[in-house]
């Protein structure tokens, strides 16, 4: 009697299947695993070999920097995360083995020190960079409130690092200025008119105070009519907005000015006055 | 917080601390670099120090009474009458003269000599320092601190005054 797929020997016949498929799953998948070692291992040959090449373009260049990041972007590593995530999270559950091992090669033995600062040293160049941000940051803050433009905080760093340090660009800048605010500094990084405000101090701003803000670029300084014609609000919200700023100490306020009173703010001059005097003037003018 | 039209004295505190510096730092600048050591008020009033031109801006009297009285508190300001009218004005306190003066003479070994007011000033000898040129009322209250740590006398000496050093 030959009927097909019914009977003990059926059954047999594909439980001895379905162990061999099982079988040859696992050989394969053993096979991709010894496949993917070998690649890593070569990988890394290879990084060290770009690190020890590249460790010192990385910390004087600012260009290389750049198109490093965007290569490791490229690639879904963040060389300045504290473990560096691989573009295939699926990975993990198909090959637990094989994603354990990728990550203990990019965490290294090290936790909180990324694999990539250690090899290039580039997380070393973004947290002292940091570290002065800081520093300017709180030596401007009488002067401006803690709002600083883009600008001059370059020029302030660059100074500090004096003439033979590493080059600094604005956006090595604006990565430090991005790590700090995600280790809630207080840090914030406000557009204005085609550059940025980098907030030190967080004072409390909210859209319509940022706004404002971008309104005093031009000038360095706001008025009531100039928030009521440019913006269309009522006098009593443009009022509270210039309160607020003056209560946070970035905006002194100007009473003999013609007209109306003028909310100066120190955190826009550096742009306007650079323009008219010269360094030393300003050096002298000021405490 | 209540504020007079003509107060142009920041309404923040923290920001009017600032502000009170600045004018201080100011005001000493100018009068070193204009070589002023006394003025009355109405002076400055009018002087480009308080009243900037170019800017259309000028400091109030009562604002100016307050910086000044700001650097009286520092010590480098002394009010030359009871009326508050003239003051005199020091970029360095005298303590800060006294303590140069008084390292030029060590270093020159002239310990125990005796100088005229003018010759300290005006003197060849003192050409390379920076209290050359002092006016006397400053140069007398530097050489009185001095003489209150027991540094230095005032004694008279022919036609005028002199000191002498220990």
């Amino acid at each position: 009697m030959h009927r097909r797929g019914v009977g003990a020997g059926a059954i047999a016949k594909k439980k001895l299947a379905e162990a061999k498929y099982k079988e040859r799953g696992t050989v394969l998948a053993e096979d991709q695993l010894a496949q993917m070692s070998k690649q890593l291992d070569m990988f890394k040959t290879n990084l060290e070999e770009f690190a020890s090449k590249h460790k010192q373009e990385i910390r004087k260049n600012p260009e290389f920097r750049v198109q490093f990041q965007d290569m490791c972007a490229t690639i879904g590593v963040d060389p300045l995360a504290c473990v560096s995530h691989c573009a295939r999270p699926e990975m993990t559950f198909r090959l637990p083995a094989l994603w354990s091992r990728l990550t203990l090669f990019f965490s290294r033995s090290y936790p909180g020190k990324g694999f990539w600062s250690e090899m290039l040293g580039v997380g070393d160049f973004y947290y002292e960079l940091g570290v002065q941000i800081i520093e300017v940051c709180l030596a401007l803050k009488h002067r401006n409130g803690g709002l600083i433009t883009l600008e001059e905080l370059h020029q302030q760093v660059l100074k500090g690092r004096g003439k033979f340090a590493q080059d600094v660009s604005q956006d090595d800048l604006i990565r430090a200025i991005k790590k700090l605010k995600a280790l809630g500094t207080g840090f914030g990084i406000i557009p204005v008119g085609g550059t940025y405000l980098i907030q030190s101090v967080p004072a409390e701003l909210n859209m319509d105070h940022t706004v404002v803000l971008q309104l005093a670029e031009k000038n360095g300084y706001v008025t009531v009519s100039e928030i009521k014609a440019s913006l269309k609000w009522e006098t009593e919200r443009a009022r509270q907005v210039l309160e607020h700023l003056l209560k946070e100490g970035l905006a002194w306020l100007d009473l003999q000015a013609p007209g109306e009173a003028h909310y100066w703010l120190p955190a826009l001059f550096t742009d306007l006055y650079s323009q008219e005097i010269t360094a030393e003037e300003a050096r002298e003018a000021l405490p | 917080m209540a504020m007079s039209f003509e107060w142009p004295l920041q309404p923040n505190v923290d920001t009017r601390q600032k502000q009170l510096a600045a004018w201080c730092s100011l005001v000493l600048s100018f009068c070193r670099l204009h070589k002023q050591s006394s003025m009355t008020v109405m002076e400055a009033q009018e002087s480009p120090l308080f009243n900037n031109v170019k800017l259309q801006r000028k400091l109030p009297v009562e604002s100016i009474q307050i910086v000044l009285e700001e650097l009286r508190k520092k010590g480098n300001l002394e009010w030359l009458d009871k009326s508050k009218s003239s003051f005199l004005i020091m970029w360095r306190r005298p303590e800060e003269w006294g303590k140069l003066i008084y390292q030029w003479v060590s270093r020159s070994g002239q310990n125990n000599s005796v100088f005229t007011l003018y010759e300290l000033t005006n003197g060849e000898d003192t050409e390379d320092e920076e209290f050359h040129g002092l006016d006397e009322a400053t140069l007398l209250r530097a050489l009185q601190a001095l003489q209150q740590e027991h540094k230095a006398e005032i004694i008279t000496v022919s036609d005028g005054r002199g000191v002498k050093f220990f």
